[in-house]
């Protein structure tokens, strides 16, 4: 196991006084609660753009994606190219300027406009058991990564990133979250960079690393030939490779075209990039209208890197370690076995850029969200700026001690980190964009509609969950429902469906919502003039 | 066997029947449909007011990162 030298340590160190140091001079600033959420409502389209990029690809990424695409190839890219690209752009020219305009603080909140408190309230629990549990998530994965090269225990790991990160968003806000970002944003795709230089190099340049690549894929579909177990139809066979986008609907992948089209491409994207209020909160906070839109075409330029710099790492430990059990140590073994010192130094920098980069942005979102949808909502209605800006301190605060905690929690779990990821959002990410788009797009929508077909959308996708499990479908005499390893793709379309379809229903049974009320809340009503 | 089962099993005979060269078509055809819906966007969604220069209007880079997308479905 090889350690850092001393130079890696001062790179390293240099990179975290500087996020510091930046974070708590934007500290310094912060003065009301609007500042501190909103970042007064003055970012500009470039800081946010690299920010939506770099809050997005966290250490879970780097790791979970390198890993994927080391098990299950190239397809796993689909998550940043047609699971990111549509989205994003239609985002910004349809639903972002919306949003912007109607000067909410939070998607919960806008919610409560559109429909009533109780689908407020719902979409926000989500939000926040998802932000919370992926915090343990990000500091578990980086503590995983982190203690093979630093010499320090897990623990150890976890109570120094916490620390770090806690510091700077507890002073700063968005405005620290997102200037930082932007800096991480740098650091991440130079070190991921140069581990893609380094590793092409390593393996002879382009061309031999094609060479190496087909060859290796020849390897293993004798392997699954010769894998009487596994009976694939002869086309899914030849579809699998490991440099395709698009696999067989049934490859033996969590990523058939199926999942990725209809999954990920149609609801999980649109959901994240229009619903996520960590992504969302961003461009709530630009200086105008067409810095909101500019951000998210500028990350969406930047995502057209991401997958070549973070999965095709993955394709080359797949070539280098071929014997490798464990996806997820595909990028430690990278850097163990190709960086040299200094360098080493310069990737964990960017490792920690990645990870702080979500951490900082979940823990300042569900700060947002607990302050402004709960604490405001139902406790203090006429809380003052001011005071807001002391909870939501204290809520971030609050959020790191859980975050540790949770990620002490998981340690005792095998499950890749990606798929308890993935899984997670698709929950709930159905039911929440058919209440989104219902909301925006359909005048006739109901509170009521929404509530129920939310809830009933929700408990559906963990009904789905539940009985693919080995434990339960074996009691109960039936086969898994799925006949993929990992259907979570799977679980929202359907989620989705049933949703939409029972906000359509009840929607029409029930009383629509006055007119007066859904005026500039919905398209091809009264246009809106900027709120706030 | 449960009857979402029956819709589980039904759905996937029919998708499997659907070869990788429809699906390719498909997934670059999306592609290709939101290119062409931000080519027909009004200029004035996006562009920022008093804009004199062309790379001030999103539909140029908002086309470029699409493109890329086309290209590397078209590909891989």
């Amino acid at each position: 196991m090889q350690t850092l030298a001393a130079l890696d340590y001062a790179i390293i160190l240099v990179y975290l006084i500087g996020t510091l140091a930046l974070g708590l001079y934007i500290g310094s600033k912060i003065k009301t609660g609007s500042d501190y959420f909103l970042a007064g409502r003055r970012l500009p389209w470039w800081a946010i753009g690299m920010s939506l990029v770099a809050t997005d690809i966290g250490a879970v990424d780097i790791v979970g994606t390198g890993g994927a695409a080391y098990q299950h190839g190239m397809a796993v890219g689909n998550f940043e190219w047609i699971g990111c690209v549509p989205a994003m752009i239609i985002g910004a020219f349809v639903f972002i300027p919306f949003f912007w305009r109607s000067g909410v603080y939070t998607i919960p909140e806008y919610m409560e406009r559109r429909f009533n408190v109780a689908v407020r309230s719902a979409l926000a629990v989500c939000w926040i058991i998802f932000m919370a549990c992926n915090l343990g998530i990000m500091l578990l994965a980086s503590a995983k990564m982190m203690h093979v090269h630093l010499g320090m225990t897990v623990n150890q790991c976890i109570y120094l990133t916490a620390f770090l990160v806690g510091v700077y968003t507890i002073s700063g806000g968005l405005a620290a979250v997102v200037y930082t970002d932007m800096i991480q944003c740098i650091v991440m795709i130079g070190g991921c960079l140069l581990v893609l230089v380094l590793g092409v190099i390593d393996l002879g340049g382009i061309e031999s690393f094609h060479t190496k690549i087909k060859a290796q894929e020849q390897i293993q579909r004798q392997k699954q030939v010769a894998d009487t177990a596994k009976e694939k139809t002869a086309s899914a066979a030849q579809g699998e490779l490991h440099t395709s986008l698009i696999l067989p609907a049934d490859a033996d992948t969590p990523f058939p075209w199926t999942g990725i089209f209809f999954g990920l491409a149609l609801i999980l994207s649109p959901s994240y990039w229009i619903g996520n209020q960590a992504i969302v909160q961003r461009s709530l906070g630009a200086r105008s209208e067409f810095d909101a839109k500019a951000a998210y075409i500028w990350g969406a330029l930047l995502k057209n890197l991401i997958p070549v710099i973070v999965a095709v790492p993955g394709l080359i430990a797949f070539v280098k370690f071929p014997e490798l059990t464990d996806g997820d140590q595909a990028f430690p073994e990278l850097i163990s076995h190709l960086l040299p010192v200094g360098l080493k130094g310069l990737f964990l920098a960017a490792f920690l850029a990645a990870l702080m980069s979500s951490i900082d942005s979940y823990l300042n979102s569900a700060s947002t969200i607990v302050t402004n949808d709960f604490y405001k909502r139902f406790y203090r209605k006429n809380a003052s700026d001011e005071s807001l800006l002391k909870i939501g301190r204290i809520v971030t605060l609050l959020l790191v001690f859980w975050a540790i905690g949770f990620s002490f929690f998981l340690m005792s779990r095998s499950e890749g980190i990606y798929t308890i990821f993935q899984t997670l959002m698709a929950f709930f990410q159905g039911p929440a964009l058919a209440i989104l788009l219902t909301g925006l797009l359909w005048k006739r929508a109901t509170g009521i509609a929404a509530f129920i077909g939310f809830f009933t959308g929700v408990c559906f996708s963990i009904t789905l969950f539940t009985l693919n499990q080995e434990p339960v479908y074996t009691a109960l005499g039936i086969d898994p429902l799925f006949q993929i390893s990992e259907p979570f793709l799977y679980f929202s379309i359907w989620a989705f469906v049933v949703s939409f379809s029972l906000i359509v229903i009840i929607s029409f049974l029930t009383k629509p919502e006055p007119s007066e009320k859904i005026e500039g809340l919905v398209f091809g009503t009264k246009s809106q003039k900027r709120i706030g | 066997m449960t009857p979402l089962h029956h819709i589980g099993n039904f759905i996937r005979d029919l998708v499997v029947q659907i070869p990788l060269w429809c699906v390719r078509a498909l997934f670059v055809g999306t592609l290709i449909a939101v290119f062409l819906w931000v080519l027909r966007l009004p200029r004035e969604t996006t562009t920022p007011e008093n804009a004199t220069h062309w790379y001030q209007n999103l539909k140029v880079w908002a086309c470029l990162a699409l493109a890329i997308q086309i290209l590397i479905y078209s590909i891989f």
